[in-house]
């Protein structure tokens, strides 16, 4: 269930934003934003096996690249043999894949996608722009494609040439190559649902055989986008994370990917294990409602209990050690998060007084309401609950079963912990879970200044402008927004001493292993 | 085991219990019996499965919904899965398809004959070699017993076996891992699977079945023992020993066959249990069996897979129940 709900937090990247940014053109090559890391640098060694482990329930396997994903080990697979247009990147969150080169009108609704040079599928015919277009329309008509591609109608996506592809947007929406990130998968021009677990892709490995949520793929030798090392790369399906760390430890796997904290406590001592840490990985955000009537309405008792948490304690005990502190604004993997604003610190004589200003009622017991989605979640709950108690503030976690947390609370409890897998973006979370007219507005915010700063960092041609309104944005969430982040969660990848050059971007950008090599 | 003491003194078996066609039609009909009391128990589980997924909180509907998505969208998938409907239709629908082997879909879209190919025969392999070990272990512990009823022997076969029943499958597991992959490196810590969706190398089920057999064994091994110490005090095993015959001799062919009822019954009753004990194995070593397919079907509410695991265990599980039922007539004759 978990995996589930996390896999959605990248899918259903709906943002309704209308901005500025007037071309956003991309490098020619391919994936040399999207850095690696692991072990020593050195010369990289051609051939081998990798073998990965990745998590799955046998009962959710998918083999549909517009499918919904609810198993690593499925996603793992399908991004390793499709391509999608852009992917993850480092120095910019969003880097050139499928589509070599992307820029928009200077009304930011239509954007045109250049394909890569030689991009051809693993049979050997060379991709088109039909080809884009028929992939792209069919995940528009998916039952999530209206989240996948917000604003995007499958009528308004067309073929110009040979090599180029037109998508009109209803709205002006200057982070659409950001939406062609995780799903857009390209297959062939009319491939039938009956053929889709054979499909020829276009990615850097073909797939040899694939039963039962196990995979093995092969190299393609005729990848545009660069030298691919390994020879293969084998994937195995893992019920738990317990089990996947158990089986790089006896030496099965070489890769156990995002196998948690717990996890890596136990290989640590290991000298022959690396344990890579990918920050900004997870946000478990404390969403406290400001709407009227809620106890947080007002401003002072949401700050109070930002001063409350103590955050240090937080990661080192919900997260292991393996996070890092957050200071209240969500999207701290973006390029343009603001580092210059101060770090919150615990301040329990300050918070006292502005809850004795806000008359907050110290008398009562407020229920936190969490669930058990992921690793960690219920636990962050509890400890706070305790921390609120030195300040006189009486906290009862109430645990909720999955299925009734997002159905009954979500979006509309006054006190709730949230979590969040997509993590590199803060005009993302802006538009989608704070600006007044959010669709996802965990808080039920509604901050006119907000709202001005958000509108003026998205229709600012000026690169210069748009920075400085992204500060005040920030700025602003970071005084009174309804969120207390306390922390950001590392993604935890397990892999043995020979495995060189692993992914080290957060979320999904663990699956780009095609710049892996054995030692 | 009431079974154990529901046999009671038994004359020397084998007395023609089937020469006689009037009691060979009269076991047939009692067999028949049998047969469609299982039949109606497993129809009465899968109802009960049907009605236990819908008393869980949450729906399959909601379990593999995406954050974010509208109460529309959430009431057409649940009116695409069949859950606007009420429970007795639903079941009815499924059972409906049973006879001509059709499970359904899963909630995923999948059919659930082919969610459960591969898996259902790594299951089989498991679970029947761990019973076929089990059989083998517990009647050579139970009679090695027998045969020193009261001496150290005895004494400690039972407190060990004893001790064994009383370990749950999960700690046995991780004693297993610790000790003899991850420490000494002797065997692989989990299961992997080839290509042709079985374990890759037969190794990698030493571990799982160990750790099935050492719990069933020690209840067995039980059940034996006290099956044959029953035994002991019939007449015709006490004229036995009188008779001056040797020690394995009274044991094996006097004590044992009176005792076949009660170890059948009670060996059929473990392979519930080593069904019961594989959903927990076989997470904890990777196993590619029903058992994980269960784990994920029950968190994803999803019940045509959930009631198609049931029906493929409750089958099997159903015919090895009718095998011991047909070995206690066979030895019991109309009196079972």
């Amino acid at each position: 269930m978990g995996v589930t709900r996390r896999q959605l937090l990248w899918a259903g990247t709906g943002i309704g934003a209308a901005g500025i940014l007037a071309a956003c053109s991309g490098g020619s090559g391919n994936s040399k934003d999207t850095a690696a890391s692991g072990g020593t640098p050195g010369k990289p060694r051609a051939g081998g096996t990798l073998r990965v482990g990745a998590l799955g329930h046998a009962s959710a396997i998918t083999r549909d690249p517009h499918g919904t994903q609810a198993n690593e080990s499925d996603y793992l697979i399908l991004a390793l043999v499709f391509d999608t247009l852009t992917v993850p990147g480092a120095k910019s969150n969003t880097v050139p894949r499928l589509a070599a080169s992307w820029e928009s009108s200077a009304d930011l609704k239509t954007w045109k996608f250049k394909i890569a040079k030689g991009a051809v599928f693993h049979d050997g015919t060379p991709v088109t722009a039909e080809d884009v277009v028929w992939s792209l329309k069919r995940l528009r008509n998916t039952p999530s494609g209206a989240a996948r591609l917000p604003g995007i109608q499958a009528k308004n996506i067309r073929a110009q040439g040979a090599d180029t592809v037109v998508v009109v947007s209803d709205y002006a929406n200057a982070e659409f190559p950001l939406m062609t990130r995780f799903a857009s998968f390209v297959m062939k021009k009319d491939t039938k649902d009956s053929a889709i677990a054979k499909a020829p892709g276009t990615g850097p490995f073909k797939l040899d055989w694939f039963r039962g949520g196990n995979a093995r793929l092969v190299r393609n030798d005729k990848w545009y986008g660069g030298t691919v090392h390994l020879d293969a790369i084998e994937v195995t399906m893992f019920e738990t994370p317990q089990a996947m760390a158990n089986a790089l430890l006896a030496g099965q796997i070489d890769l156990a990917s995002n196998a948690g904290a717990l996890a890596a406590r136990t290989a640590e001592s290991r000298k022959d294990v690396q344990v890579l840490r990918r920050p900004n990985d997870m946000a478990m955000p404390i969403v406290m409602r400001t709407a009227k009537g809620s106890p947080f309405a007002d401003e002072r008792v949401r700050e109070a209990m930002r001063l409350v948490v103590d955050r240090e304690a937080m990661v080192k005990q919900v997260l292991s050690g393996y996070g890092t502190v957050a200071n209240d604004i969500l999207g701290t993997g973006d390029p343009e998060y603001a580092k210059a604003i101060p770090q919150r610190k615990r301040d329990l004589a300050k918070a006292k007084k502005l809850l004795k200003d806000a008359n907050f009622d110290l008398s009562k017991t407020y229920e936190l309401v969490t669930t058990e989605d992921i690793s960690g979640l219920a636990d962050s709950a509890t400890l706070f609950a305790n921390q609120a108690r030195e300040a006189g503030i009486k906290i009862k976690v109430v645990k909720q079963e999955s299925g009734a947390f997002w159905e009954k609370t979500w979006k509309s409890g006054d006190f709730y912990t949230s979590y969040w897998g997509t993590n590199d973006s803060v005009i993302f979370f802006a538009s989608k879970t704070m600006v007044s007219e959010a669709g996802q507005n965990e808080a039920g915010w509604a901050d006119a200044g907000f709202d001005a700063a958000y509108r003026k960092a998205i229709s600012s041609a000026d690169p210069k402008k748009r920075t400085a309104a992204l500060k005040d944005l920030q700025q602003i969430e970071h005084d009174r927004s309804g969120y207390l982040l306390w922390g950001m969660a590392d993604g935890i990848d397990l892999a043995a001493a020979k495995v060189q050059n692993l992914p080290k971007l957060a979320g999904y950008g663990r699956v780009q292993l095609e710049g892996v090599w054995l030692r | 085991m009431s079974q154990t003491a529901k046999t009671g003194p038994v004359a020397a078996p084998g007395t023609g219990a089937a020469t006689d066609p009037r009691r060979a039609a009269h076991i047939a009909v009692r067999i028949a019996g049998t047969a469609g009391r299982r039949i109606l128990m497993l129809i009465v589980l899968l109802a009960m499965v049907f009605a236990a997924v819908e008393i869980l909180p949450g729906d399959a509907a909601g379990a593999s919904a995406e954050r974010g998505e509208s109460a529309a969208d959430l009431a057409a998938r649940r009116h695409l899965l069949g859950l606007d409907r009420p429970l007795w239709a639903r079941f009815a629908h499924w059972m409906t398809a049973l006879p001509t082997g059709d499970l359904g879909t899963s909630a995923r879209g999948q059919k659930v004959t082919e969610l459960l190919a591969d898996p259902l025969p790594n299951t089989l392999v498991l679970a029947m070699t761990a019973f076929a070990i089990t059989v083998v272990l517990s009647l050579l512990l139970g009679c090695w017993a027998a045969a020193r009823p009261g001496r150290p022997t005895d004494r400690i076969i039972s407190h060990t076996s004893t001790a064994a029943f009383a370990v749950p499958e999960f700690v046995v597991s991780a004693a297993l891992l610790l000790v003899l992959s991850l420490w000494t490196g002797w065997l692989p810590a989990v299961t992997v699977t080839g290509g042709d969706g079985k374990p890759a190398s037969w190794t990698m089920l030493i571990m799982p079945v160990l750790a099935l057999v050492i719990p069933q064994a020690g209840w067995n091994t039980r059940v034996v023992r006290g099956a044959l110490a029953d035994q002991a005090s019939t007449p015709h095993v006490e004229a036995a020993h009188l008779d001056g015959l040797p020690l394995h001799h009274v044991l094996l062919r006097h004590q044992l066959p009176g005792a076949v009822p009660a170890i059948a019954t009670g060996m059929a009753t473990s392979t519930g249990l080593l069904f019961g004990g594989a959903v927990v194995v076989e997470t904890l070593f990777n196993y590619p069996g029903i058992g994980s397919v269960l784990a994920g079907a029950v968190a994803a509410r999803d019940t045509p897979l959930i009631a198609g695991v049931v029906i493929c265990a409750g089958a099997v599980v159903s015919l090895v129940l009718l095998a011991a039922d047909l070995i206690r007539y066979a030895v019991l004759g109309a009196r079972a």
